[in-house]
């Protein structure tokens, strides 16, 4: 591997603190390319970089302070990546096996992705933990990805091997556990790069982060291109001149495909910031856009926010985002007010709202499947918030003073794709009528691996994906109104509503199925996760250790703080079948605290 | 690093927190940072950030998860510091 990225196994302080600028030899890859660009035109990512590495551009990866830390150019990729795949032959691993890689935001997680498709290997990307505290939970969580993908290899850097080590111990299928420094000096097998065929699966995809069950989406090599080729050609319009700039975790569908596949299939070159750096100094992410020029940038509402919160006035001066022609926002709900702020905060910095992209899409669909129209910016309608509720229909306001609620539109599905609404028996329904978002077409996904249960809840008969959210379509368009309420989003993260009962339900004090668990939207657009309990505990004293206990072990598995309240038997509502409603339950709790709901959801089934 | 430098650490920690944290708690070296102090993702940040201009150090996402307690994060700080200097 080249030396400048084996610097980066150093620590971290040593990467910033004692490097005096001189030393960097390197430079980043340049925006305009020296071949033809080939706009995702390509039947395997292996294709594709064999392809891309033939010109100059590249990934480049710069540090919390924003220096340049290391170049990674889609030549020096393939290279590294092949060389990789020969010490991955040594294991005499079955084609197709899996290999985990816990993604940090670094060039040696994108070297061992390739190399496991050079050596006909699945990858899969696991997270980085991000919790205060929180070392148990993301053993336990590591521990259930690697059982449910059953990885026969895993990697880490340096920075993470121990947590994976320690996972890697009870798991059954696991031969070996290393860094990416130790695989490079296991003896090269002579063995031939792979075939891969559109047909084969490309990667797994872990949708959340749960710590029991975690599931692995399936995509194959054609639905990856397939998705790709939408994003690229029909959602941003990719010509010469662009570059990209991303801060999205590598293990998450949207920073992986959006911002690391994508780019490099239309041989784009990107900018990347870590997660956690640009959590702590947003303000760097912009930065990042200004000085390299970038047209593409993702984010997640959340980032958005912490964008026009914590970056303050006098910081401004040296911005210039006049470049950026695409701002795409995804991956949660996204209201009006988050972007209209943003828009306000750095329109004088050259920030045109026309580049707000908002899209949909999920894992389960590979990444995207609808964007909005680009350049258009952040369209929206206002609807009767009465009708909504009542009728489930969308019947937009005509006269002042109705209250209403304001949804964004996500656009039409990419080529190949096909949206519809059902409702709870499985009718399609007109458009402005409310119902489940099914979607068809050639990114979605296989399955959930090695888990046909759930594989057979969410495609249902004609390959239609349940995608769990509710939204309704007006003039072609697909206006999200709710996520499926098994899933809570906090701060872009989502987090299983089952996770939080089971920690629950750990708990002596507590009875299974009898805690519910949904998250509340504040009038600010946050998201309070709450956590009701049947409890018979009448002391005082015990009711308030179990509130505390349990907000301590949310907070140790999310990072996040929740609202526990205690209420007596028999109060939570449950279904015919026996089971609790997590609609009834957030709608009780909304009546006996009495807080107004700022946006309705419209029941969804649990999937 | 002499003994004099880590209660400096834990004298500055213990007085960033007593501000973002809006408790009435004293701050004690004992003090869990997450079900006493109800540290939330953003103040974390905002905590994180602030350690790192104040102590001109970084600290990497991986150390976090062995830290509940202020005295955890004041020993972080100081190892960190111990090490680069």
């Amino acid at each position: 591997m080249s030396s400048t990225i084996t610097k980066l196994n150093a620590p971290l302080t040593q990467a910033f603190d004692s490097q005096p600028s001189s030393d960097l030899q390197i430079s980043i890859t340049p925006t305009i390319n020296v071949q033809t660009q080939r706009l995702a035109d390509f039947d395997t990512l292996i294709e594709a970089l064999e392809y891309a590495a033939k010109g100059t551009t590249g990934y480049n990866f710069h540090d919390a302070r924003g220096k340049l830390r290391s170049v990674l150019p889609y030549r020096l990729l393939r290279q590294n990546a092949r060389l990789l795949a020969k010490r991955l032959s040594g294991f005499s691993l079955a084609r197709g096996s899996r290999v985990a890689i816990i993604a940090d935001t670094s060039p040696e997680f994108i070297e061992l992705f390739f190399a496991c498709r050079y050596a006909g290997l699945v990858p899969f990307a696991m997270p980085v933990p991000v919790n205060l505290g929180s070392h148990a939970m993301y053993v336990q969580q590591l521990r259930a990805m690697l059982n449910s993908g059953q990885a026969s290899i895993a990697l880490a850097n340096l920075d993470y091997v121990n947590f994976l080590e320690e996972a890697a111990r009870e798991t059954e299928n696991i031969k070996w556990v290393g860094t990416p420094d130790q695989l490079s000096k296991l003896p090269a097998v002579d063995a031939k790069p792979q075939i891969n065929h559109p047909d084969e699966t490309a990667y797994l995809q872990f949708t959340s982060g749960s710590t029991r069950a975690p599931r692995g989406v399936v995509i194959t090599e054609r639905a990856l291109m397939s998705n790709i080729q939408g994003i690229v050609c029909n959602g941003l319009e990719i010509q010469p001149g662009d570059r990209a700039a991303s801060w999205l975790p590598f293990y998450h569908d949207m920073g992986l495909v959006g911002l690391v596949l994508a780019p490099m299939v239309a041989q784009l070159s990107v900018d990347y910031l870590a997660t956690r750096d640009f959590a702590i100094r947003p303000l760097q992410w912009l930065r990042l856009i200004s000085r390299n020029r970038c047209t593409i940038a993702f984010s997640q509402p959340f980032g958005l926010k912490l964008c026009t919160m914590r970056v303050r006035e006098s910081d401004l001066k040296d911005l210039d985002l006049s470049c950026w022609r695409a701002a795409g926002i995804g991956a949660e709900m996204i209201r009006p007010d988050t972007l209209k702020s943003f828009a306000e905060k750095f329109a004088s910095v050259g920030f045109n709202d026309r580049a707000f992209l908002p899209c949909y899409g999920l894992a389960e669909t590979t990444l995207a499947v609808t964007f909005s129209k680009i350049n258009h910016g952040l369209k929206s309608i206002r609807v009767d918030a009465k009708t909504l509720v009542d009728k489930k229909m969308a019947v937009r306001v005509q006269a002042d003073g109705r209250k209403f609620n304001e949804f964004v539109n996500c656009g039409q599905p990419l080529p190949g794709h096909t949206v519809k609404i059902v409702n709870e028996t499985g009718k399609e329904l007109p458009g402005m009528m409310v119902g489940s978002v099914l979607v068809h077409g050639s990114s979605v996904m296989s399955g959930y691996f090695n888990n046909p249960e759930e594989t057979s809840k969410a495609l249902k008969p004609g390959n239609w994906l349940d995608t769990g959210d509710i939204g309704f379509l007006f003039e072609g368009d697909l206006y999200i109104t709710g996520r499926r309420t098994d899933v809570i989003i906090v701060n872009g993260r989502n987090i299983r509503a089952q996770d939080i009962e089971e920690i629950a339900e750990q708990q002596p004090e507590v009875r299974s199925r009898e805690a519910s668990a949904f998250g509340i939207n504040d009038a600010d657009g946050t998201t309070k996760i709450v956590l009701v309990i049947e409890s018979r505990l009448s002391a005082t004293t015990e009711r308030q250790t179990l509130i505390s206990r349990l907000q301590k072990m949310v907070y140790m598995a999310f990072g996040v703080n929740c609202l526990v309240e205690l209420v007596p038997p028999h109060t939570l509502p449950r279904t015919s079948s026996g089971k609790l409603s997590r609609f009834a339950a957030r709608q009780g709790f909304i009546q006996r605290t009495n807080i107004t709901d700022p946006l309705p959801a419209v029941e969804s089934r649990d999937r | 690093m002499p003994e004099s430098n880590y209660n400096e650490i834990m004298q500055l920690l213990c007085n960033r927190l007593e501000n973002i944290s809006n408790t009435d708690v004293a701050i004690t070296p004992d003090l869990s940072l997450i079900d006493q102090l109800s540290i939330d993702s953003i103040k974390l940040l905002n905590l994180i950030m602030e350690i790192e201009d104040t102590f001109d150090i970084s600290v990497p996402i991986n150390a976090l998860a062995d830290v509940q307690t202020v005295r955890d994060l004041a020993d972080l700080i100081h190892r960190i510091k111990s090490e680069s200097s």
